[in-house]
């Protein structure tokens, strides 16, 4: 009971207290941060081991009075303090803790001086108010945590320069403009079933009044977890914020409450309509493609990155589209193995910085020599989420396609269009490879530059959370069907079977076979007699201009005539919604305050003609 | 406690002379004193509101008994409402001359501020705690005329043609306001708020009624700056030094404009439907249109500015959908929630308004500019200013675990509850570009790197200005607590009891 209350109350405690401690003692402020996410790390554990329970009111206003005040001040509150931890809190939980140990211990090292101010005490508010979000079973008091992520998001990033400050200001923008959507479709819930209690919620989508509802919601869960159309800050804030920042928010705690609460309102509280599901997967497809496109064509890894977390949220949509047993496991079982790879990718992609300073993949190559844990890691994550067995991303996808399948018996619109939604979903698989082997062999591959011969492997804080990440990727998909899911995932969504033959670990063990076979072939036929000569015409050595970095090779995609112009105006930001709304603000503001030209006479023309047009309405 | 009520407006009013008389001989003389009196009168307001316990409070001027039931003195009264009110003006008052301490420096005739300022808060006290149209009227005069003069303080070109402006359209609005007083004591033969109620109750013309009601609207509408009577109120407000600024933004609007519009229209007038939905459309369009001006300004102050239109805006929409609500009869538990919202968002526009407009203040008083394109990076050299102005930032853009994030919220959720659905978007809408433009105000001013070298003489503010900002920013934090349930009911309740009852006030008043 205590620790559901602790784990939010003590980071945000420690948050608040270590803005007092001045900047220069950081490493100790981190030290004191990770202690803290031990701390809650370790009840998180205790709360999942325990039983399902809900926190009565008067009982959690006692105890968080007792944590505050010392006394029962606001046990008049009482009646919005609701914590219900159930089977998919407990999970997100469990989760949000590895990660934050994890980002914190890689941070030590990796947060300079003058990074960001008091990035930890942001950083251990965002992890109290998420505990927070998850766990609170009334919406009014989910959304107060809610929102207070998107300051710490705000705030987690440096804003030191133009580029930054622009990021920073869309981010909060976006998230902030969700937020207050979400505000109506909180409003309508209330008014249509006179409750807040997520648990207690069900509404049918019938009418108009709570399709807005679900919509609402939707907005909100949607531009955290970082879908088309609110997706266009993640890019943006995966280029701008320091990597350990990308990793916690957009990476991993944006993407496990987005998609937390995306399972709530599609499960429980709203049940979806056929047009809400060919909605939901209509945005699945699109936002894998359209992101994966995205990312091809980038230049900067961070940025590609970026466009890779949008593209996965897509899976995850399409698995809770399914609204199928399989296809809500499926869909958390990805949440979960894309935030394992993605913060690690995002921190690999730190690592490379902090050794390199260069964020151009063009800038990059060869470091698989002088990197290798780096190396080796990213390879993982970039396998994992190109969806290569046996690892984690592919036992997830396979599990979104064997749901999609599955939908594909049912009746209705959406399951006769399963062949489209499968399609799309393998496409983006292939294209996520694409790029993934131009951010591979740009920046590991291919011909080191000199001045990155002396450049050594990263400090072992800074490469051991990568490798528990990259552990994590490899577990999680060999044991996928045996271990993982049935343990973790089927108590959430309901146990179901998977279609046709599939185990992750005996497939493991035929790729791993394979391996071996191909590895002794080798040292058996001996083929390392080839010869390597630089190339030349005409006994003419011209090294310097035949050598191609990778990225050129993707230059093509771009000039497709067919893409070619989406391209174009993606770069004028024509699907920005951000920028979209700006235009038409700015337009209106600029049309009003021309009205206002400082002229005395026009302003008392107003008054009088406003008294007028008043006096002709009423009388 | 009864007997204390005309110190509201004694105590200020002479503290102008005793400064205009003392300051002469002595240095420093006004500015600690007019500090003190501005610190009593915050102990004063507080211990009044408590010591009212939600009831209702009277003071005969003079000791004028009612004859055959009719008031005929001057009747001062205290209420859960205008205790409110009074508590915001003289907290506000008192942080805002704190800070002036060191922000006046520049000026010269300081004293003349210090009087000045002392007589807008009687006047606006005055005002506030009037329980009659004619010492309204009146105290109304005090107040705008020392603020005509406040706003020219700086006596540039720019101040000297705002403050004009902002006379011709004030002189326009006491003339409707008068003009409609004159229609009303023809008709009743008498001033008293709730000796009118009275009258008008014994059956009235329709149409001449509504007449009267509409000139006091448009009179005390261009006061509170709502739209199509918002013109002066960007200039003025930007134009005034920015401790002024504060006090006319975060107080005056609301202490002259909106609490008259409520006292009147909810105590004074019968409430109508037709006139409920006229007042909910004007607040609708204020708010809307404010913040679509508001956001493409680079002045500091006029961005301020056009945003206190705005979420004025809020606040008469709010109120004006529990009117709905109450003259229609309905859902009296909704219409006591959107009372509250608009009550609530008043005094935390009062809190985080006042402290926005010290941070520019702040900001014009080291660089000396109010261009957002010639400022940034004043993060690092200004840390206090820049940490509170985004705790200002967030409050007002609704964010939480700030206090406008609440009164926002029992808005849109009152407006949800009460089926104006529309209004509930328009709401959300603005609040995003309320976000969306006090974010730009962050990224220019305290992000992004110095458009111009910093010399070594910016670096923050001084104590006094520091003292205030501070407390400022906390009271936008501590206000958050009045949305738990115990609190409202014994800081919010009594304000909005008084409203949705109508005629408690009245019936009171005669009852005496």
């Amino acid at each position: 009971m205590k620790e559901i209350i602790s784990i939010i109350i003590l980071p945000v405690l420690a948050g608040l207290l270590l803005f007092l401690i001045p900047e220069k003692l950081r490493t100790i402020k981190g030290l004191a941060a990770v202690l803290i996410s031990i701390i809650t790390g370790y009840l998180t554990v205790v709360i999942y081991s325990s039983g399902n329970q809900v926190m009565h009111p008067d009982e959690s206003a006692a105890v968080s009075g007792f944590i505050l005040f010392g006394l029962k001040s606001i046990i008049d509150a009482a009646r919005y303090l609701v914590f219900n931890s159930d089977n998919l809190s407990k999970l997100i939980i469990l989760f949000i803790s590895l990660f934050t140990v994890l980002i914190l211990l890689y941070s030590i090292i990796y947060i300079k001086e003058g990074t960001v101010k008091n990035y930890y005490s942001y950083f251990l508010i965002t992890l109290g108010c998420s505990y927070g979000a998850v766990l609170s079973d009334n919406l009014l008091l989910f959304f107060f945590f809610w929102g207070i992520l998107g300051i710490t998001l705000y705030k987690l990033i440096s804003g030191h320069d133009e580029e930054s400050s622009a990021t920073a200001k869309k981010t909060l923008i976006l998230i902030g403009a969700s937020d207050s959507i979400m505000i109506i479709g909180i409003g309508i819930i209330w008014k249509i079933t006179g409750t807040l209690s997520i648990g207690s919620i069900s509404v049918p989508t019938t009418n108009a009044l709570s399709v807005v509802a679900f919509l609402a919601l939707l907005t909100g869960s949607f531009t955290k977890a970082g879908a088309f159309p609110f997706h266009t800050w993640v890019p943006d804030y995966a280029k701008s914020a320091p990597a350990s920042s990308s990793a916690y928010m957009p990476a991993s705690l944006d993407k496990l409450l987005g998609i937390y609460f995306l399972a709530r309102i599609t499960n429980k509280m709203f049940i979806l309509n056929g047009w809400l599901t060919i909605l939901l997967l209509s945005i699945g497809v699109i936002s894998i493609i359209t992101a994966v496109m995205m990312a091809l064509v980038q230049h900067n890894y961070k940025r590609l990155l970026g466009y890779h977390a949008v593209s996965q949220v897509g899976y995850m949509i399409l698995g809770f589209g399914l609204g199928s047993t399989i296809g809500v496991a499926a869909g958390l079982f990805h949440m979960v193995n894309n935030a394992i790879y993605k913060s690690g990718l995002f921190l690999s992609s730190g690592c490379i910085e902090y050794r390199t300073g260069k964020e151009n993949i063009d800038d990059l190559g060869g470091l698989s020599k002088v990197m290798p844990v780096t190396f080796v890691a990213t390879l993982i994550f970039a396998m994992s989420i190109s969806g290569i067995p046996p690892f984690n991303g592919f036992a997830s996808k396979w599990m979104i396609y064997q749901g999609i399948i599955d939908f594909g018996s049912g009746s209705g619109i959406a399951s006769k269009l399963w062949v489209l939604w499968l399609g799309m979903a393998v496409l983006g698989s292939a294209l996520t490879m694409a790029s993934f082997i131009k951010l591979i062999g740009g920046i590991f591959l291919s011909r080191r530059r000199p001045e990155f011969e002396n450049i050594k492997e990263v400090p072992v804080l800074m490469w051991l959370p990568l490798a528990v990440l990259s552990l994590f990727c490899v577990v999680f998909g060999v044991f996928a069907t045996n271990l993982v899911v049935p343990k973790l995932f089927m108590p959430v969504s309901g146990s179901f079977r998977f279609l046709g033959f599939w185990n992750s670990s005996f497939v493991s063990l035929l790729v791993l076979i394979s391996i071996i076979l191909g590895i002794i072939l080798y040292l058996a036929f001996n083929l390392k007699k080839f010869r390597t000569e630089d190339s030349f015409i005409g006994g003419e050595r011209i090294q310097d201009q035949t050598s191609y970095s990778t990225t050129e090779f993707y230059k093509t995609i771009g000039e497709f005539r067919f893409f070619s112009g989406f391209y174009k105006k993606a770069e004028e930001k024509w699907f920005d919604i951000y920028d979209l709304s700006k235009r038409f603000v700015l337009w209106l503001s600029h049309q009003l305050s021309e009205a206002h030209s400082g002229m005395l006479p026009g302003y008392v023309l107003w008054v009088v003609a406003g008294l007028i047009i008043m006096l002709l309405i009423m009388i | 406690m009864n007997q204390l009520l005309p110190l509201f407006v004694i105590v200020p009013l002479s503290a102008t002379f005793l400064i205009m008389i003392f300051g002469r001989f002595f240095k420093d003389f006004n500015k600690y004193f007019a500090s003190c009196v501005l610190l009593f009168l915050v102990v004063l307001s507080f211990y009044s509101m408590i010591s009212l316990n939600g009831g209702l409070s009277l003071y005969k001027v003079g000791g004028w008994q009612p004859i055959n039931k009719i008031p005929i003195g001057i009747y001062i009264v205290m209420d859960g409402f205008n205790s409110l009110i009074v508590c915001i003006i003289n907290l506000i008052g008192f942080l805002v001359v704190f800070y002036s301490i060191s922000y006046i420096k520049r000026y010269t005739a300081e004293n003349y501020f210090y009087a000045l300022f002392c007589l807008l808060i009687g006047g606006m006290n005055g005002v506030v705690i009037s329980g009659d149209l004619f010492n309204i009227f009146v105290f109304l005069e005090i107040s705008v005329i020392s603020s005509y003069a406040l706003v020219a303080f700086g006596v540039e070109k720019n101040e000297l043609e705002a403050s004009f402006k902002y006379q011709v359209l004030g002189g326009l609005a006491s003339f409707l306001i008068l003009f409609g007083i004159g229609f009303i004591y023809w008709k009743t033969k008498t001033l008293n708020i709730a000796d009118i109620r009275a009258a008008f109750s014994n059956g009235y013309d329709k149409k001449y009624y509504l007449f009267v009601q509409l000139l006091i609207l448009s009179g005390f509408g261009l006061k509170a700056a709502i739209i199509p009577f918002h013109a002066w109120l960007p200039d003025a407000h930007s134009s005034a030094p920015s401790p002024i600024s504060a006090m006319l933004s975060g107080v005056f609007i609301k202490a002259v404009g909106i609490y008259v519009i409520i006292r009147l229209f909810f105590n004074m007038f019968e409430i109508s439907e037709g006139m409920a939905i006229l007042i909910t459309t004007l607040g609708t369009i204020s708010m809307v249109i404010g913040v679509f001006l508001a956001i493409g300004q680079w002045d500091i102050k006029r961005l301020l500015a056009y945003h206190s239109i705005s979420q004025m805006g809020y606040v008469v929409m709010s109120v004006g959908i529990g009117m709905i609500l109450v003259s229609r009869g309905l859902k009296p538990e909704v219409a006591s929630l959107a009372i509250t919202g608009g009550i609530y968002h008043l005094i935390n526009h009062a809190a985080f308004k006042g402290l926005l407009f010290l941070n520019a203040g702040a900001i014009e008083y080291t660089l000396g500019t109010r261009n957002l394109k010639e400022m940034g990076g004043l993060a690092k050299v200004m840390p206090v200013t820049s940490a509170t102005s985004f705790i200002a930032s967030m409050s007002i853009s609704g964010v939480p675990p700030f206090n406008g994030f609440f009164s926002k919220l029992i808005i849109i959720i009152a407006a949800i509850l009460a089926r104006f659905y529309l209004l509930a978007a328009l709401a959300v809408i603005v609040s995003i570009i309320t976000l969306a433009s006090f974010l730009k105000f962050q990224r220019y001013a305290f992000y992004d790197k110095p458009k111009n070298p910093m010399g070594s003489e910016v670096k923050e503010v001084p104590f006094p200005m520091v003292f205030s900002m501070i407390v400022l920013s906390i009271l936008c934090l501590l206000l958050s607590l009045l949305v738990i349930p115990s609190v409202r009911e014994v800081i919010l309740a009594p304000a909005v009891n008084i409203l949705t009852d109508p005629l408690k006030y009245s019936t009171f008043i005669l009852g005496q």
